[in-house]
């Protein structure tokens, strides 16, 4: 099948076909969180419990009490209730970077992947996704640091002129940088990873080549529907924070987690529209004359076998 | 001739007198009121300093000349004077950066010194009317370290002394280096603060001159009297200082002079830079009209409405609750941002702190505002010894920004009201304090305490929430009337921490000492807690069908146990809330004298919580999660946060593993 129309809506054409991976991986996450903050909860119940003070906290927010509260020895160290949320955290990562081959072959399949071929897939590309990241890590950190501390540096710079407001606009234009050029590598590496997977790719390199060559191609295009995204999940996450504020009473343990978790759904979503924007280029890209008339291997799996506009 | 002969040597005599103590000109304190809304000096003025300074700010430096007048009202003779010269204290061996690199300041921590911290207040002539030159016979002091790189106390021995109410005229020229802003005073970019930037000389109190060193932890302290001051410097400067502006004359050479007055004050502070805009208003008080003039970052203009309101809040408060503001000019600074010049006071000039995206739900502009307006009653008039009894001015006046900001922007939402989360001050002033509960009595001396910490938590927070609780022990109306009374009773005075806990006691009426034992003079701390308690059947014994039946018809005795405990020393006497699960309520007032204390009661029903001191009327217990306790848990408060926590670990996650893979 080749996704018509732009890169946007064929991204959540798909991310919408295979809506499944966004909750497996949204389930996944909040399980662990349970599990991370656990320590936390259990200190918490601890104080909290059998007092009236604690009212505080639930009747309003104040901070004070909260404080107070972290601050008492029966909370444990500070190690003792925030590690396992920051294991966790970790152990998300590494299983996204498990599964997230799955899901790339999932998106280029028009039909829903076997679990067999799912987990192939994914143990498959392991040690690949795995350099991929590495890579990444290579290109980002220092590429980060660099921009980070001219940033730094022209805040400062800033900071010594009599306008007290210039060096919060010098920050802020330096985020905007920053986040364009660090989604730029995102975007290269988000084409890398789905061209290690549709080609089954074992040598990495060619395919971080391939995806720089294609990000520079095709940089307006593929940065301005990343950005849009972001942009789309910056204001899910906006508005379910006023939503949470305005109209969940204090005291609503359970509404407060529903829309929090409303919120987490969306912003991870958000994300998987992200990868599924870079596998229906990879696709559109696959199709056209250039493109096709490289020996570029077919992937074994998945790949168009449906009419035009099927 | 003998007969003739005495008088003339007598007339010679006072002829000499006159010359040597009032040179030039007669030497007395002015009666000047121009400063005030009184037509006679509110206090016993002891000192009258004329400085004519010239400052360059492109050196951030000054040259002046002192002409400092003392009136010697000891009662004793007098031929030895120290003088403050607190600017040395920002030199890398000085006391002052020694403790603050030891301790920690609230602006700098001196990994690295830096040429910009240095400060100075150099003598370069010292000369004593009537009695010549003696800028060679200065000598440095170290009375509370001896620390002989310390540079802060000068003194000066004359070889006449000047005699019980005489006058004597001191003649200084000095130079000033100022920091960059430390300690409140200094510059940052185009701004300056000239804050105890001239040589000052120290107080005779109880019998002996009280002339500190510069201490990383404390303040001032210096008489009563008059304050005429010139300054030159460019004309684009905007300036601010104590007192009223007299005059203001513009040079051709680019430069201006302005001239302030102040009377009955005890210290003077000036700013300028060329950014400020300039908000005056007018506030109606008891003794006359009070102009508001406030000076603000351009970035903060559109808060100078804020700034205005809390500052005439407070004012009409103090006016109402404690007694008159005599002077006629309330100077109010919005310092440089990152200045480290924010939240200090000085006599009828103050200096706020704020930022430009400050919200309108988060008071720290107000709070710092009402805060250092409030150091015009404790500090400002109240003058006490801020090395010895920092107390008295940081604590009582944290004790009057807790009434104050209540009473303004209400007990639970004074330090922010945003988004659903609400603070207020009297339980930030007990958390600073509980984290050092042991370690300071209030009545020690302020470089003496073990740290930064234990200053800033026992000074302000302790002796705020035991003023609290003062009130709530004696009652909020007598508490009131205590405070007036001590204000008028000892404003233009240097009142002792006894003179304040003798007020409290004579207007209240009560013997107070076993909590100021304890709370004022003693490291002792409390906490209270309920320790258990438990609800068993009266008849336990009979056969489980029988009880059941009473239970259905609600008729089954309980008899019920309550165990209190105090846990720690400090020893008050407390109410307890006994709840019961068929709605009833029972009060008991414990004396705390033992260790631990149980009640008894039967009852058709069951205990459902335990409080102690359920009106909150202790306001420095140490840990309040033990003050009550329920027999049913409530698990929401622990869930809500809990969920918090989860989500923001979740977020992590994602945020980590969508940017990472």
């Amino acid at each position: 099948m080749k996704e018509k129309g732009n890169l946007i809506s064929s991204g959540a054409r798909i991310a919408g076909r295979h809506k499944r991976y966004v909750v497996w991986f949204f389930v996944l996450n909040l399980t662990l969180a349970a599990f991370g903050s656990s320590g936390f909860r259990a200190h918490a119940h601890a104080i909290l419990d059998n007092n009236v003070y604690a009212d505080k906290l639930l009747h309003g927010f104040d901070p004070v009490v909260l404080i107070e509260m972290l601050s008492r020895p029966e909370m444990g160290s500070p190690n003792s209730s925030t590690m396992p949320a920051f294991y966790c955290v970790f152990l998300f990562f590494l299983t996204t970077l498990l599964f997230i081959p799955g899901v790339l072959r999932g998106y280029a399949s028009d039909e829903r992947l076997p679990r067999d071929k799912f987990f192939s897939t994914c143990g498959g590309n392991l040690w690949r996704f795995v350099r991929l990241v590495l890579f990444f890590l290579l290109i980002a950190v220092p590429t980060f640091g660099i921009l980070s501390g001219i940033q730094g540096a022209l805040a400062k710079l800033a900071g010594e002129s009599s306008s007290e407001k210039l060096p919060f606009y010098t920050r802020c234009a330096g985020f905007v940088i920053i986040f364009l050029i660090m989604t730029t590598i995102r975007v290269w590496f988000d084409l890398a990873q789905v061209d290690v997977v549709l080609r089954d790719e074992g040598r990495v390199r060619k395919s971080i080549a391939i995806g720089l060559r294609n990000t520079r191609s095709n940089l307006g295009q593929l940065l301005g529907s990343y950005v849009l995204i972001s942009t789309v999940a910056v204001i899910v996450l906006a508005v379910g924070i006023w939503v949470w504020h305005v109209g969940v009473p204090s005291s609503s343990v359970l509404g407060a987690f529903v829309i929090g978790q409303l919120i987490l759904l969306l912003w991870l979503a958000a994300r998987f529209w992200q990868r599924a924007v870079a596998v229906a280029f990879y696709r559109q890209k696959m199709t056209e004359p250039d493109m096709e008339a490289q020996p570029v291997p077919m992937p074994a799996i998945g790949m168009p076998s449906v009419p035009e506009g099927g | 001739m003998v007969v003739r002969e005495k008088p003339t040597c007598l007339c010679l005599l006072l002829l000499f007198s006159c010359a040597a103590w009032s040179q030039p000109g007669s030497a007395v304190i002015p009666n000047t009121t121009s400063a005030i809304n009184s037509s006679q000096p509110l206090s016993q003025r002891i000192v009258a300093y004329d400085i004519d300074a010239k400052y360059d700010p492109k050196t951030h430096s000054l040259d002046a000349t002192e002409t400092l007048t003392y009136h010697n009202l000891t009662g004793q003779p007098l031929d030895r004077f120290p003088f403050h010269l607190y600017l040395n204290g920002f030199q890398p061996n000085a006391t002052w950066i020694r403790e603050s690199k030891r301790d920690g300041t609230r602006d700098v921590k001196f990994d690295k010194w830096e040429s910009k911290y240095y400060g100075a207040d150099d003598i370069k002539k010292f000369e004593v009317g009537g009695m010549g030159d003696f800028t060679s016979q200065l000598e440095f002091i170290q009375p509370d370290d001896d620390n002989k790189d310390d540079h802060t106390v000068v003194q000066v021995r004359l070889p006449k002394p000047v005699p019980p109410n005489a006058y004597v005229r001191f003649k200084i020229n000095f130079h000033d280096q100022f920091p960059e802003t430390l300690e409140r005073t200094g510059w940052k970019s185009d701004f300056v603060l000239g804050g105890q930037w001239f040589p000052k000389v120290g107080v005779w109190w109880q019998g002996a001159w009280n002339c500190r060193q510069f201490h990383g932890m404390t303040e001032f302290f210096a008489d009563f009297g008059v304050y005429d001051v010139k300054l030159t410097l460019p004309q684009y400067e905007v300036v601010g200082a104590s007192g009223i502006l007299v005059s203001s004359v513009n040079h051709s050479d680019g430069t201006k002079t302005v001239t302030y007055h102040g009377d009955d004050i005890h210290d003077f502070a000036w700013t300028a830079s060329p950014h400020y805009k300039i908000l005056d208003d007018t506030f109606q008080g008891s003794m006359g009209p009070v102009n508001l003039h406030i000076m603000m970052q351009p970035a903060h203009w559109n808060q100078s409405g804020r700034h205005a309101r809390i500052l005439k809040e407070t004012l009409s408060r103090f006016e109402a609750w404690y007694g008159p503001y005599p002077y006629k000019t309330l100077t109010l600074v919005d310092p440089e941002h990152g200045s480290a010049a924010e939240g200090m006071e000085y006599p009828t000039f103050i200096t706020g702190g704020t930022t430009w995206w400050m919200p309108e739900g988060f008071y720290l502009p107000e709070v710092v505002v009402e805060h250092e307006f409030g150091h015009q009653y404790w500090y400002g008039m109240v003058a006490t010894n801020e090395f010895e009894d920092a107390w008295m001015d940081e604590g009582i006046n944290s004790y009057t920004e807790v009434k104050v900001m209540d009473s303004v922007l209400g007990q639970n939402t004074s330090i922010m009201n945003l988004g659903g989360i609400a603070a207020g001050e009297r339980e930030l002033q007990r958390l600073n304090y509980i984290g050092v509960a042991d370690l300071d009595p209030m009545a020690r001396k302020g470089w003496q305490y073990a740290t930064s910490g234990s200053y800033g938590g026992i000074t302000y927070g302790k002796t705020a929430v035991v003023l609290l609780t003062l009130e709530n022990i004696i009652g909020e109306d007598t508490m009131r009337r205590a405070m007036h009374t001590y204000f008028i009773r000892y404003r233009f005075t240097h009142p002792t921490k006894e003179d304040f806990l003798r007020t409290m006691e004579e207007v209240s009426g009560k013997d107070l000492r076993w909590y100021f034992s304890q709370a004022v003079y003693g490291t002792q701390v409390l906490d209270y807690e309920v320790l258990k308690f438990n609800s068993e059947p009266v008849d336990w014994y009979k056969e489980k069908h029988e009880r059941k039946q009473a239970e259905k018809k609600r008729e089954e005795a309980y008899r019920s146990n309550v165990w209190l405990h105090r846990k720690e020393d400090f020893v008050v006497p407390v109410d307890v809330e006994i709840k019961f699960d068929n709605g009833e309520k029972v009060r008991e007032h414990w004396d705390g004298q033992d260790r631990w204390v149980r009640y008894t009661y039967e009852k058709k029903a069951k205990v459902e919580s335990v409080e102690i001191d359920p009106d909150h009327k202790i306001q420095f217990d140490r840990n309040n999660f033990n003050n009550s306790r329920t027999a049913k848990p409530n698990r929401a408060a622990a869930r809500k946060l809990a969920n918090y926590f989860g989500f923001v670990s979740q977020f992590l996650a994602q945020i980590l593993a969508g940017w990472l893979v």
